[in-house]
């Protein structure tokens, strides 16, 4: 037997193999939910944060009907590892699926999804072009071009003298990419001066030399888009090494994990909140009992864990409505999967939900509505380790 | 001139990290004539060592989930005790991905693969152990110190002249016992030749043995320094570092002491001259820096020609 | 149990891993440790990500992107990192060993860094919505398949050849093989270029199915893992990467299962492979054992 010939036998043996597995089992009194976000790599945080609120909404409607599975699959923090998440999930023959954690790996997976008729809804993903990836696309994070302009505006507000801006952004991620672009346009809108535009790697945790060269444009705002550990190392890096202006965070930094990192220097940062844990409603008042459960007694659950909640909330509303839609004597797993998916997402798509995020509908092409934003103001406790974002008036 | 002193210090102190970094990976391939890719993991312990000697606490997502060790050792303290370490899992390493190898006499290319597969093990077990969050050695580590200085009108953080001193006093104590120390010439030995050191009753895996404690130790407390810097990113921090210290270590000529240090300082300076609105570009004028020095002068700026057969 | 089963995509990815195997193998066969494979890998897709989403003519608007242009961009993506690896090969092959490694592991960053600040290569973000030749997996698989069925087929012509031979000469002692007659410079060359060949093809395959390419694909990590491929798997024949690349691309995701400990225990399985397999899985006489069993066992 020649060679190739033996490769292409155990190959066709391997082909057989996945032809088997992609029958798979369903069960039938339940429906299965797929969730695909970053629990490993450079955004690991970002999905863990994620996952809490996910395990915290699966808690709180474990006994409502109908029920959910949820089929949890760690992206990784690349499109590579979101590609294979996905593809397991979509076989898994999910009614929806949650995620992924970055725009990044959306850009990369919610096609896969939208072309399988899955309806995917992004818990974090806010950068612009999303929702328009396809019909089957929706997202409860507010878009970026929404978010990034009112923390600008609120700093130029509060110190109005404020001429001369300075940029840093991570180029390496597609999400810190695009929200500079809205930050430097909103720059020049509102007159001001771009004295520099730095760019940083999101690998990057040393930052003396293009901090020493910002510095020299002699900047009274600092406007910073990037993720949480090469951010927050940023940001401490620029208060030591001498500026002591205002500094505006964009959506990456937008977490409580940035306070071991940027310790007591992460103190006046501004940025825009999409989530007030101040907020009562009834759902709100559900995620901050649940989160604080064997936790401080006035913890506040990160952005991204509201966020994470709010689109599993949405979800099972939007199932329950349409349950309560259908005829008499029919059940949702009754219908062909494709049907109740396409019902699925034309229900979530029309309804208004009352959610830790406060009021939340949904354009028809899939983008959030959300009414309530605030700016707020990190403030850090004496010891610089712990601290909370403070909203500004 | 303010300019260039601020340059001068920015590169000088990025530059001693790396030469700390490829001091290590010399070290191991001085005696072995190979690279361990493990390396970048035993800085990253280091790191992670200092964070919890000075009585840091394990964030929420591992299986350490709020641990604290029962004391809090000062700074200066840790540091050195991290090193150590640092260097015990060195020797771990040393133990399981090299020593098996050497003994089955295995094509020397294998060790790339068993370390870095030991790499992998480690990195990875920091993540299931303590999460994947970032880690800040507190500010306030450095009790007394002022955040910043000035130098000649530039701008300096502590950390980086500390980063600087710690540097080259390692560095002076190595080559002192490189030069002055029975076991400093018996490494040196074993790395020219060792059949003869063999032959003349050098214990040559005692010598392996202490290369690789030593670039543990190094580069643990390299990770410790780094981390107080700029804070421990993560179990992967340590990769992005390994990288650039092994194009160090060829610029430099491996197995090259001196060359190490000054292949550090050389990519240091380099980088910090790079233009801001051409800063995208920093890494490339590295690797181009080394891609040309490696096609003039092979053996790197330092190093020893080789025998043609590797 | 399911998840112990594989699926069409994570063979799609193991075939490319095989694909990619074969890259580093070619060079090593001759001794040479080129770790420049992510890098030509990179140049495959980024061509074909240019040119299926920016030249219209090629149907990337239809709702089935036509095969006929894949195998044109693989053509073009072949020609190009055949002509670069001609250049490059040239001026790194003079170097050897962990230098030559060092070396290619350099251009390998030197391009990518240089990817990710070129706005109009796709930059730090990408290119997204690559268009589908394929719908599913299944078509992703066979495909791939047929290619590395082509790539192992010519691999092993070659290995029966006086230039595969050659190249084993050059790897056991290339003082003795130029003494032969062997001319070492062109041998190895033709090696390097073939590898850049076989990375590129790869990565036209590769961003087509990924549909979304960038420059971090092709990183020093990429480097370490497809060489650990050929170690693991074995460089003496070609059998020996498309094992290695087949296994070590499926054991992370065939462990998935066990969580947080997966990559631990991929971690322990290329450190301690090496150390019971020296040779690798695959060895010229492991085969032939293998043949001349499955010989015994297809006669009556």
């Amino acid at each position: 037997m020649q060679p190739q010939r033996l490769a292409l036998a155990a190959l066709a043996l391997l082909a057989a193999g996945g032809v088997v597995s992609s029958c798979s089992r369903q069960r039938g009194d339940q429906l299965r939910l797929g969730a695909g976000i970053a629990l490993t790599g450079n955004a690991g945080l970002l999905g863990q944060d994620a996952r809490t609120g996910l395990d915290l909404a699966q808690g709180h409607y474990a006994d409502r009907a109908p029920g959910l599975e949820l089929q949890l699959e760690d992206t990784g923090s690349d499109e590579a590892g979101a590609t294979v998440a996905f593809r397991r999930l979509i076989n898994a023959k999910p009614v929806a699926i949650l995620g992924p954690s970055l725009s990044q790996q959306g850009f990369a997976v919610m096609p896969m999804a939208d072309r399988a008729g899955i309806p995917v809804i992004g818990v974090s993903t806010t950068a612009e072009g999303i929702p328009q990836i396809g019909p089957f696309v929706a997202r409860v994070a507010s878009p970026v071009t929404v978010v990034a302009p009112l923390s600008l505006a609120k700093a130029v507000q509060l110190h109005p003298g404020i001429q001369r801006v300075a940029v840093f952004f991570a180029q390496d991620d597609a999400f810190c990419t695009s929200e500079t672009q809205i930050f430097q346009r909103a720059i020049r809108a509102k007159g001001l001066e771009l004295v520099a535009v730095q760019r940083t790697s999101v690998s990057d945790t040393d930052f003396h030399i293009p901090i020493t060269n910002v510095l020299r444009s002699r900047p009274q705002l600092v406007v910073i888009s990037a993720l949480v550990s090469d951010g927050g190392n940023l940001v401490r890096q620029l208060r030591e090494l001498g500026y002591s202006g205002p500094i505006v965070a964009g959506n990456g930094l937008n977490t409580p994990n940035i306070y071991p990192v940027c310790q007591r220097h992460c103190d006046g940062l501004m940025i825009t909140q999409a989530y007030n844990p101040k907020l009562d409603n009834a759902s709100n008042r559900t995620l901050l009992a649940g989160f604080r459960r064997g936790r401080a007694a006035d913890a506040v659950p990160p952005q991204v864990t509201a966020q994470a909640f709010t689109a599993y909330q949405v979800v099972h509303e939007a199932l329950a409505t349409l349950k309560g839609s259908l005829p008499q004597g029919t059940t949702l797993t009754s219908l062909p999967l494709p049907e109740l998916r396409q019902r699925l997402l034309k229900t979530l798509l029309a309804g208004t939900y009352q959610t830790p995020l406060g009021q939340l509908r949904f354009t028809p092409e899939g983008d959030v509505l959300q009414r309530d934003f605030s700016v707020a103001r990190v403030q850090m406790n004496p010891d610089g380790r712990s601290g909370r974002f403070v909203q500004l008036p | 001139m303010q300019d260039l002193t601020q340059l001068l210090l920015n590169g000088l102190s990025t530059g001693a990290v790396y030469a700390l970094f490829a001091l290590g990976y010399t070290l191991v391939f001085s005696v072995l004539g190979v690279i361990n890719f493990a390396h970048g993991a035993v800085f990253t312990l280091g790191a992670y060592f200092t964070y919890f000697l000075i009585g840091g606490a394990a964030g929420a997502n591992g299986l350490l989930a709020g641990l604290q060790l029962p004391f809090a050792l000062p700074f200066w303290l840790a540091l050195p005790l991290a090193g150590l370490g640092a260097a015990a899992v060195a020797l771990l390493i040393e133990r399981t991905a090299f020593a098996p190898l050497r003994q089955r006499n295995a094509d020397p290319l294998l060790a790339l693969i068993t370390s870095l597969g030991a790499g992998v093990v480690l990195v990875n077990l920091i993540q299931l152990l303590v999460g994947a969050e970032s880690y800040a050695i507190p500010t306030g580590a450095l009790a007394g110190l002022p955040a910043a200085v000035r130098i000649g009108g530039a701008q300096v953080r502590s950390v980086q002249l500390l980063l600087l001193l710690v540097a080259a006093v390692l560095l002076t104590l190595l080559t002192l016992w490189i030069d002055g120390t029975r076991s400093g010439k018996g490494l040196r030995a074993v790395s020219e030749d060792p059949t003869t050191a063999r032959l003349l009753g050098i214990p040559s895996d005692r010598m392996i043995q202490i290369a690789f404690g030593l670039s543990g130790f190094l580069a643990g407390i390299a990770g410790g320094l780094v981390g107080l810097s700029v804070s421990i990113a993560g179990p992967y921090f340590g990769i992005g570092y390994g990288l650039k210290g092994l194009g160090v270590l060829v610029l430099g000529g491996l197995g090259s002491v001196p060359g190490a240090v000054l292949g550090g300082l050389i990519i240091g300076l380099a980088e910090a001259c790079v233009p801001a609105d051409l800063s995208g570009y920093r890494d490339v004028v590295a690797y181009g820096f080394l891609f040309v020095v490696l096609l003039v002068r092979p053996q790197g700026l330092l190093g020893r020609v080789l025998p043609s057969k590797v | 149990m399911d998840a112990l089963l594989i699926d069409a995509s994570l063979l799609q990815q193991m075939l490319i891993g095989a694909l990619l195997g074969i890259s580093v193998y070619l060079p090593l066969r001759c001794g040479q440790l080129s770790l420049a494979t992510p890098g030509f890998y990179a140049i495959g897709g980024t061509l074909a990500a240019l040119l299926s989403t920016r030249v219209d003519a090629l149907g990337g608007a239809e709702p089935v992107y036509p095969l006929s242009s894949v195998l044109l961009e693989m053509l073009l993506a072949a020609a190009l990192a055949g002509g670069l690896a001609v250049g490059i090969g040239r001026v790194v092959l003079r170097l050897r060993g962990v230098y030559l490694a060092i070396a290619t592991i350099a251009l390998v960053e030197i391009l990518r860094v240089t990817t990710l600040n070129q706005e109009s290569l796709g930059g730090a973000v990408g290119i997204f919505g690559i268009p589908q030749p394929f719908l599913d997996p299944q078509g992703y698989a066979l495909f791939t398949l047929i290619a590395l069925a082509l790539v192992c087929w010519l691999c092993d012509r070659l290995e029966r050849q006086r230039l595969g031979r050659a190249m084993e000469a050059i790897r056991d002692d290339e003082l003795a093989a130029a003494c032969q007659g062997i001319d070492t410079d062109r041998t190895k060359l033709v090696a390097f270029v073939l590898s850049a060949v076989v990375a590129a093809i790869t990565g036209v395959i590769s961003a087509h199915f990924l549909n979304s390419w960038n420059a971090r694909l092709g990183n020093f990590d990429a480097s370490i893992t497809t060489l650990a491929f050929v170690v693991f798997g074995g460089s003496r024949t070609w059998a020996g990467p498309v094992i290695g690349g087949l296994t070590l691309t499926a054991l992370p995701e065939l462990l998935r299962p066990i969580g947080d400990l997966r990559l631990i225990v991929f971690g322990l399985v290329i450190l301690v492979g090496p150390l019971l397999l020296p040779q690798g899985l695959i060895t010229p006489e492991r085969l032939r054992l293998i043949r001349g069993l499955l010989h015994r066992g297809a006669k009556p």
